[in-house]
């Protein structure tokens, strides 16, 4: 079964239009990665699956509902759960507090007691640091209390927008740990990634993004092996 | 002793100050609204007091809380009609749409009250410790304005709401995406912006005449007290409450009471010159 389908999805800035009829289609229990070259729109689309965005045209269904005119805080209310690019935490709050709010929506709060016993069990470092304020933690810390966040709101689906920027490739790598875990656990999840390498190796689908549409898509290990997406992707 | 008990009664006003202050510095706070209603809603808060008591008999602190009640409403149909639509538009436009909401109020305050003074005739003595002899109505002013202020905070604090709007206001498109309703947390934030400043109205009714204008000076010493506190601080506007309002005992026991307002603005620009921030350890 379809967790989210996207359909002939269009949107942009003001007068600069920068999707055209994007389609997707990611299954449930499924890890898919996002593939693009900077600027090519993926933040974009995932704003606009959000609802951050206005779609100027197609749908976002998800979980068998439309969605497409949906405000942000119901489709997360629906389960749909965004880790948005640079974090965005609530950094003047404490990392006990971010998460609490990750846990605002009705469907989060009859699991807030399991959802933070699994967040401080997959990242026991927000367990020592809950009393601090966000915004003064160290950078891999915050990737971990964002991620923590959207665990907490109980998602069906979770999309993770550039998890690893920023972060030591040993960071990285415990994260897509984290990752495989989740996955374990029956978690659908978006990947978006400048390590294409990595999220493909994890992956189970792949999209390619390119000129306003997906012009690649396939089972992971094969987008790996296309020599198009090795040229232009992963340097080879 | 002269100087000593012109501080104390300064500060206690003072408290009143901050109360109205807080109010003012949590909608900026949270939405980026400089609120230019806040001192006809202070009036509002004197009038609905002064009903109160002289209609019905209501000990004018009892009234605060109905006072409160009809600030937390009136502040939500306030940002319903005129500031949410122009919320994301730029500080121009919110400025001007809570004008014209000062200038409706004021234009129906005066139909209605006319610009006669009005009075709260009610008094409790005064209360002497040692040789400073106090109007008993500022203690008690002081102790409601500590009550309402401590109320805000355990709200904002340790309830999902309060801890809702502290994170609209740190990052509103975050809040969205965790599921929280940030339109109803801003309207939310006005309400209690709201019923601060109709509060602090009601206080000051307990110790001056007003009239529907009385508000506006307050308003001013407001937005001096939120710089001075920081913008966006509400501990920050308490303390700066009672800076001024201390300010506000001693200046005329060394010089004429005209300079009052001439040192006050002199600081503000001060501190906006010299430490934008506020002066009391505001966040950035
Ligand atoms: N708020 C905005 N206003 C106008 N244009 C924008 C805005 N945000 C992004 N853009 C433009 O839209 C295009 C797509 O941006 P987007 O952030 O979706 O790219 P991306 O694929 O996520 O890139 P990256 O890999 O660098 O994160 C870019 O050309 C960008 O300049
Ligand atoms: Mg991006």
């Amino acid at each position: 079964m379809a967790v989210l389908e996207v359909a002939d999805l269009a949107s942009g800035y003001g007068e600069v239009q920068i999707l055209w009829g994007v389609n997707l289609t990611l299954e449930k229990g499924k890890l898919t990665t996002l593939v693009g070259s900077n600027g090519v729109g993926k933040t974009t689309l995932l704003r606009t699956v959000m609802g951050l965005l206005r779609a100027i045209q197609g749908t976002v269904t998800f979980a068998g509902q439309d969605v497409t005119h949906l405000a942000p805080h119901a489709r997360a209310n629906l389960g749909l759960v965004l880790v948005p690019e640079g974090r965005q935490l609530f950094t003047e709050m404490t990392v006990y507090e971010n998460l609490e709010m990750g846990a605002f929506s009705k469907r989060a709060q009859a699991h807030v007691q399991d959802n933070l016993e699994k967040v401080f069990t997959l990242f026991p470092r927000l367990k020592e640091r809950r009393s601090q304020k966000a915004g003064t933690l160290s950078g891999g810390e915050q990737q971990m209390v964002a991620v923590g966040r959207g665990l907490m709101a109980e998602p069906e689906l979770l999309i993770l927008d550039e998890l690893s920027l920023g972060l030591s490739p040993l960071l990285a790598l415990n994260l897509f740990e984290s990752l495989l875990t989740l996955k374990k656990s029956g978690l659908t999840m978006l990947l978006v990634e400048q390590n294409v390498q990595m999220a493909l190796a994890v992956s189970d689908y792949g999209y390619v993004l390119a000129e306003g549409k997906v012009q690649l898509q396939g089972e992971a290990r094969s987008l790996l092996n296309n020599e198009e997406v090795q040229r232009t992707y992963l340097g080879i | 002793m002269q100087l000593l008990s012109s501080l104390i009664d300064g500060i206690l006003i003072g408290f009143v100050y901050g109360v109205a202050a807080v109010g003012l510095t949590l909608i900026w706070g949270v939405m980026s609204v400089i609120n230019l209603s806040h001192g006809p809603v202070m009036a509002l808060g004197m009038f609905s007091t002064y009903l109160l008591f002289a209609n019905l008999g209501v000990n004018p602190y009892l009234a605060l809380i109905g006072v409160a009640v009809f600030g937390l409403v009136l502040g939500l149909v306030i940002y319903t009609v005129a500031v949410h639509r122009v919320i994301s538009a730029p500080h121009l436009s919110s400025l001007l749409a809570t004008f014209a909401v000062n200038m409706i109020i004021i234009g129906i305050g005066t139909a209605v009250f006319s610009t006669s003074p009005h009075n709260i005739d009610f008094s409790l003595g005064s209360i002497s410790l040692g040789p400073i002899i106090l109007p008993a109505t500022r203690l008690l002013a002081a102790v409601a304005a500590i009550l309402f202020t401590a109320l805000l905070y355990i709200f904002l604090y340790f309830t999902r709401p309060g801890k809702a709007i502290r994170a609209v206001a740190n990052n509103r498109t975050a809040a969205e995406l965790m599921g929280i309703p940030s339109a109803q947390v801003l309207a939310l934030s006005f309400g209690i912006g709201t019923a601060l400043a109709c509060v602090a109205g009601g206080l000051i009714a307990t110790f001056f005449p007003f009239t529907i204008l009385s508000g506006g000076p307050y308003e001013l010493k407001s937005f001096v007290i939120c710089v001075l506190g920081g913008l966006g601080n509400p501990l920050g506007a308490l303390l700066g409450g009672l800076l001024l309002g201390g300010l506000e005992g001693l200046i005329p026991t060394v010089m004429p009471v005209s300079w009052v307002p001439v040192l006050e603005f002199g600081l503000f620009i001060l501190v906006l010159l010299v430490k934008p921030s506020g002066l009391l350890g505001a966040k950035s």
